[in-house]
């Protein structure tokens, strides 16, 4: 954050020779990359000197969104690809010149990358990095150790501070967007968790039972196996498992209910 | 200062911190023990536990909690091992749910747990140790 604040960083600079230079370059570099009988190499090269020549225009975006915690190079770097996503999707004939074109798309791509995809605190990128590093190398430490590493041993694998450790691990949590206790901010102090927590889990009798059923259904036919797992498994009609097994529906439904009876007495004489 | 067992706490804390009493503010003090834990030398696994553990620990504070009252937490210190106590005033209630899951995890996830109320006062204490350093097998 130490390059100098331009004035004019939000007006358009006037028009200049060189600027007019490098729209009748950009101009004819397009006409290179679209003509029909290109070859792959010309085509890479127009493609390149293009970006190349636009790069200040990235720049020149970028540094609108400086000093809001992201490093210039960072935000550089994301309008760069907002520029090649520009330069192939230009169209020629449209008559528009590419940087009017150009500058949504980068200065989109740059916004993309402040919205960061599913921080809910932003984090910034150094600590994003750090966090990654903590998890790989707390992983290979698990390992070595035989226990889950100390921050301090952390710090002195990556080569930081016990400091930075507990900075990485505290942006981790705000990586998982909700904290079962952030509460919901209405004053009642309610344990916010515990509400969470405290319904019954249906899946957990589901198991029970479940398991109890298991030793029944191995001692069903095959065919009845068969039914029962296309209607609950599959979740297919008395009448599509009729034309997949080849009898008729009525006889579907009649092994299905009987299948289940049977299935429903074994479980409650258990 | 060896810190064993929750009932005789030596002398004053080493770090104190107040809060309001209300769940949003949890997180800080989470926050706040695992700054602490990391210093203690906990493994990220000790350190995770007890956050969680005091998490529950406020939790089951907040439940009873008074209106516009404050939650105390108080850290004691140790060799590897911290003591943590989360008080609040909880003039309507007599005590915490021991059966509630809460106070399960607590006690699962701290070496020791105990709860106290004492004149409209609860204070809910437990102690956390971290795990040895030589390779644990």
């Amino acid at each position: 954050m130490t390059d100098e604040p331009t004035r004019d960083e939000l007006v358009d600079p006037p028009r200049s020779p060189a600027m007019e230079e490098t729209r009748r370059r950009s101009a004819a570099l397009f006409v290179e990359l679209s003509a029909p009988d290109v070859s792959p190499a010309a085509h890479t090269h127009a493609r390149e000197q293009l970006v190349h020549l636009h790069l200040p225009l990235v720049e020149h975006c970028a540094r609108r969104f400086r000093n809001r915690g992201e490093p210039l190079e960072d935000l550089v770097q994301v309008g760069t690809i907002g520029l090649l996503k520009a330069v192939d999707r230009f169209d020629n004939e449209r008559g528009v010149e590419f940087s009017t074109y150009a500058t949504p798309t980068i200065i989109g791509e740059i916004k993309r990358h402040f919205r960061d995809k599913g921080w809910a605190i932003r984090v910034p990128r150094r600590l994003q990095e750090l966090r990654m590093q903590i998890g790989a190398t707390s992983a290979e430490l698990t390992q070595a150790l035989g226990r889950s590493p100390t921050p301090r041993e952390l710090a002195e694998k990556i080569g930081c501070t016990v400091e930075e450790i507990v900075e990485g691990l505290e942006s981790g949590n705000a990586y998982s967007t909700l904290s079962l206790d952030a509460g919901d901010d209405n004053d009642d102090g309610a344990a916010t968790m515990l509400d969470a927590i405290g319904s019954e889990d249906e899946s957990l009798e589901h198991v029970e039972i479940r398991e109890s059923i298991k030793p029944l259904l191995d001692a069903l036919g095959d065919r009845e196996k068969k039914i029962l797992l296309l209607r609950f498994f599959r979740n297919m009609t008395q009448s599509q498992i009729a034309a997949e097994i080849g009898v008729s529906q009525m006889h579907v439904s009649r092994l299905l209910s009987r299948t289940l009876d049977h299935l429903r007495t074994a479980l409650e004489t258990d | 200062m060896p810190v064993k067992g929750s009932e005789e706490l030596p002398g004053p804390a080493d770090v104190e911190l107040r809060l309001p009493a209300a769940g949003a503010y949890v997180s800080v003090l989470r926050t706040t023990t695992a700054g602490l834990a990391a210093r203690l030398d906990f493994t990220l696994d000790d350190i995770e536990d007890l956050r969680m553990a005091v998490g529950e620990a406020a939790a089951l504070a907040l439940e009873v909690a008074d209106e516009d009252t404050d939650l105390i937490a108080r850290f004691w210190l140790g060799d590897r091992t911290m003591t943590v106590s989360v008080a609040t005033d909880a003039t309507g209630s007599a005590s915490i749910d021991e059966d509630s899951f809460a106070w399960q995890v607590l006690t699962t996830l701290a070496a020791s747990a105990s709860a106290t109320t004492d004149a409209g006062r609860l204070d809910i204490t437990l102690v956390a140790e971290a795990t040895p350093l030589e390779a644990a097998l």
